[in-house]
């Protein structure tokens, strides 16, 4: 009898501790799935509370918080007119952003999402704040590409704030799009560490090879 | 027994396979409007969902037992909801309340004009202050097309709402700088010391302000150097009058800066008519080297030295009978030099302690007659604040005043040398109090003591500020303020008190749409103000506290960035009715520096197509007073009204090189600033006079700024745009 309801409890237990990371990793997929279907500030909204609320169940995941900061950032680029409201957003994504970076100091995907993240400063006022956040922005993707000289977005983010900037050094932005075609059939070889890590970015350089064309 | 015990964990499993809770409710604001996008979800597990556009929600959960359920939306303080999940429905009201948060919340704006990069209740950022055309790159000139204040085009310092130019003074980093312009001579204008670009952000307070800062009248312009550079890098400015070559090298968590700086005017000057005769043109040198560390992890470290060397030579034409034109030569040598430390010594200590230091000695010779004057002054402020909670913090400090002046004249027959020297110690508390997001009060009391003049002053302050909607509020502000005479007076005598201003300000500002509307009416009652008996201006005992004097006027501003595209223009309009006995003023009369209608057109366009900025700046202030000794009514004379159209164009033209050109009074209107008169009259009884002219009609500069760095990204931008 004894061994019965040990072997039970023990049965229980194992059920318990195997059931937690494969729930989060279960709907963290089926959360990520969503990003698809996600059109407007609200779709990005509820999508970002989901990641919030499985950030608060994981403390020591950085993924939830990853993709809760990318929502407020998307939401802020979204957003029509209202400058005061795009900072807000950026706000939320600014606090999430600082609380990764002290979970995982050295993740290369973290600090190419910030470099995201200051050009979504940038684009609320461009006249103010283009020197300020430009440099910023620069600074963040060179410390993702030191972490990880192979991470896509980490390269797509050096390559957009190279097109960017092109005008102002004197350049063609289009000199660059070897490098975005270069970037685009290489894309498919880098492999995130898991199939709830970043994948994204791929369409913004299709985007850019098409503008090339 | 075992069958039992099994149908118990049997039924224990099943229990929790088909029992479902569902929680329905509504989340709403304080004031009942619905919070749609608002986060609901039970605290640690993965069962959540959105409130939908109605405010309602709708979660289901397997879970059961007692939970919390919390719900979230940025802006707004979490609600947690105890709850037992027993497979029923449960219905909820949930009511969150906004958060408070310093940046969004009301600040009091009375009186003050921020120029910061967070805050919602900033009206100007940095960069305005320098990319105004007509501002010359010089802070005050940059402050003169902000309401409150009056060009004097002759002066070219900083005369706040019907305040002499003593009344207002200039901090940097905390610390005081005693003398911010550079040395002029009279009737000529003059510009700061400090090159604006040097700064992140200015809070430019034209009257009640807070507690911590005393002895001015009118005003405090309160300076915060930039933080950290962010690389390595080397800045060449060469402009048609001088040339800067700064580097700063970074290290972790600190920087140093030096720069090497050479202005001469000869050549601008020998291209172009002036008014004067410039024997010797304008000619200076300086080198200065800044310091920041961080220090630990709030904590910032500054230091700033300079020294600075200038003179001209001017050849005047001498309104004395029978005297011929001489030259007015004037050598000024000034060493700075302040540091400060401010950061947090705990969750809720935080501290600032500055110092500063300055000598300085101008050289004077003209007509047989050497001045030498020297100021060696010295501020030591700390101040430490404590946060009881988010919204209510305590202020308190003290600082030290420590000034030696003298003055030593040599003429052909007298020999004059007198000096002085004025300790005054300051101690303030004040307290910042938030009743709610839209209501703050600040309440402080100030004590002032003069070892020179033994004299103490007890001064209250107290502001408060109400938002009355998201998008406008309303700010009062009121004070006494104390100041020590000037220094002309202090040399020849101590039996004199600190003057007094009471200050009575009201303020409206609203900012809707990227559109600031700012209105602000002001009373400042002038009380104890020196005055001398007529002409015995030699005898100082006659020196007494009987002068008075009022301002009050009408400032409004109306600031839109939006309505045109690439474009960004202010209208600032100042309406000021001052009158003042004091001095040598005979009775109560309006002062020269002060003008009724005050009015600066600020507009700025961004061509992308040429990746150029381009800046328009109108000025227009009617008419000043001045005293004519012919007439027998005092300061009875007009002057012409000061009319100015200025012009600037920044070119980027690689990212890391700027080409700029700015035109001052580009329209050529004729200024005059009044008249000087002879001291003696001659053989008919009158007292010979000349123009007071500026010292160009029009005023051109060139540059080109060249900023290396290893990446070559960064560029001074941020210091013409």
């Amino acid at each position: 009898m004894k061994k019965i309801i040990l072997s039970l409890a023990v049965l229980f237990v194992s059920f318990a501790s195997m059931a937690q990371k494969p729930e989060y990793l279960q709907t963290m997929g089926e959360t990520l799935g969503q990003f698809s279907t996600c059109k407007s500030v609200s779709d990005f909204q509820a999508l970002g509370n989901k990641f919030q609320m499985i950030a608060n169940a994981e403390k020591s995941e950085w993924l939830p918080l990853y993709y809760n900061a990318h929502c407020y950032i998307i939401m802020s680029f979204m957003e029509p007119t209202d400058a005061a409201k795009k900072d807000s957003y950026l706000d939320v994504a600014e606090k999430t952003i600082a609380k990764m970076i002290e979970l995982v100091p050295n993740e290369s995907e973290v600090y190419a999402l910030q470099s995201f993240y200051f050009i979504g400063r940038l684009v609320v006022n461009p006249m103010e704040r283009g020197q300020e956040f430009s440099g910023l922005s620069a600074q963040a993707v060179a410390k993702a590409l030191t972490s990880d000289p192979a991470n896509p977005r980490a390269k797509m983010m050096k390559l957009q704030g190279d097109i960017g900037s092109a005008p102002y050094m004197g350049l063609d932005p289009k000199s660059f799009c070897p490098q975005a075609k270069a970037l685009l059939a290489d894309w498919d070889n880098f492999k995130p560490k898991s199939p709830i890590h970043p994948s994204w970015g791929k369409d913004q350089v299709e985007g850019i090879v098409k503008g090339c064309q | 027994m075992k069958y039992s015990f099994l149908f118990i964990l049997l039924s224990l499993v099943g229990l929790q396979a088909f029992s479902q809770t569902v929680i329905i409710g509504n989340v709403v604001q304080e004031q009942g409007e619905s919070l749609p996008g608002a986060n609901v979800y039970l605290q640690g597990t993965y069962d959540g969902t959105s409130v939908n556009e109605n405010g309602q929600f709708i979660l289901k959960t397997k879970k059961t037992g007692p939970v919390d359920l919390r719900v979230e939306f940025m802006g707004y303080e979490p609600a947690v909801q105890k709850i037992d999940l027993k497979g029923d429905t449960i219905r909820l009201n949930i009511q969150l309340k906004e958060a408070f948060n310093q940046l969004t919340a009301v600040t009091i704006t009375a009186g003050t004009f921020e120029a910061g990069d967070k805050k919602q209740a900033v009206t100007i950022t940095p960069l305005d202050m320098v990319t105004t055309a007509g501002a010359k790159g010089d802070v005050y000139g940059a402050l003169q097309s902000l309401p409150g204040t009056t060009t004097n085009g002759e002066s070219g310092r900083l005369f706040v709402k019907g305040g002499d130019s003593e009344e207002s003074q200039t901090y940097i980093d905390g610390s005081l700088v005693y003398v911010p312009y550079n040395s002029t001579a009279p009737n000529l204008s003059t510009r700061g010391r400090f090159n604006p670009f040097m700064f992140k952000g200015t809070v430019f307070s034209t009257g009640g302000y807070s507690a911590e800062y005393g002895q001015a009248l009118s005003s405090v312009l309160l300076l915060n150097t930039n933080d950290m550079p962010a690389e390595d890098q080397l800045d060449l400015s060469v402009m048609s009058i001088g040339v800067e070559v700064a580097g700063t090298k970074l290290w972790k968590n600190g920087a140093v800066t030096g720069s090497v700086t050479y202005n001469n005017l000869a050549p601008y000057m020998n291209l172009t008519t002036q008014n004067y005769n410039w024997i010797h043109a304008p000619e200076s040198a300086k080198g200065a080297v800044n310091v920041r560390q961080k220090t630990g992890k709030t904590g910032m470290f500054k230091l700033y030295s300079s020294f600075n060397k200038d003179a001209f030579t001017i050849n005047q034409e001498n309104l004395e009978p029978g005297g011929s034109p001489f030259d007015y030569h004037l050598a000024n040598e000034n060493y700075f030099m302040n540091a400060s430390w401010n950061g947090h010594l705990s969750e809720k200590w935080a501290m600032n302690i500055a110092a500063s230091f300055t000598n300085n000695q101008d050289d004077i010779h003209f007509d047989q007659t050497l001045i030498v004057k020297k100021i060696v002054g010295t501020h030591v402020k700390n101040v430490f604040n404590y946060l009881f909670t988010e919204k209510f913090s305590l202020k308190f400090g003290g600082e030290l005043f420590a000034k030696t002046f003298s003055q030593n004249v040599r003429m052909p027959a007298e020999i004059h040398d007198n000096s002085f020297t004025n300790n005054t110690f300051a101690g303030f508390t004040e307290a910042q109090i938030y009743a709610s997001s839209k209501f703050v009060t600040r309440i402080g009391a100030r004590v002032e003591y003069s070892e020179y003049l033994k004299d103490t002053k007890l001064s209250p302050r107290l502001s408060v500020a109400y938002k009355v909607t998201n998008n406008s509020q309303f700010s009062l502000a009121y004070g006494w303020f104390f100041q020590n005479p000037v220094d002309d007076y202090l040399l020849y005598t101590n039996h004199l008190n600190p003057e007094r201003a009471d200050h009575y300000t009201f303020s409206y500002q609203s900012l809707v749409n990227s559109r600031t509307l700012r209105i602000e009416l002001y009373y400042k009652d002038y009380k104890n103000l020196v005055k001398t008996n007529g002409g015995e201006f030699y005898l100082p005992s006659s020196y007494t506290n009987l002068g008075s004097g009022y301002a009050k006027g009408l400032d409004l501003f109306w600031r839109d960035n939006k309505t045109i595209k690439n474009g960004d223009y202010w209208i600032s309009y100042s309406y000021l009715d001052t009158k003042r006995n004091y001095r040598d003023f005979p009775e109560e009369a309006v002062p020269t520096f002060a003008s009724k209608h005050n009015l600066s057109v600020v507009y700025k366009h961004w061509i992308s197509g040429l990746r150029s900025l381009a800046g328009v700046n109108f000025k227009y202030s009617s008419p000043r007073v001045y005293n004519n000794p012919n007439s027998s009514v005092f300061n009875s004379e007009q002057m012409l009204p000061y009319r100015s159209l200025d012009l600037s164009w920044s070119f980027l033209y690689r990212k890391n090189i700027i080409i700029y050109g700015a035109v001052t009074n580009v329209l050529g209107f004729k200024n005059e600033f009044g008249r000087r008169y002879a001291s003696t009259t001659d053989e008919g009884g009158n007292y010979l006079s000349a123009a007071i002219e500026p010292s160009s009609n029009r005023f051109y500069v060139v540059a080109c700024f060249i900023t290396l760095t290893r990446k070559g990204e960064a560029n001074q931008l941020d210091k013409i745009e």
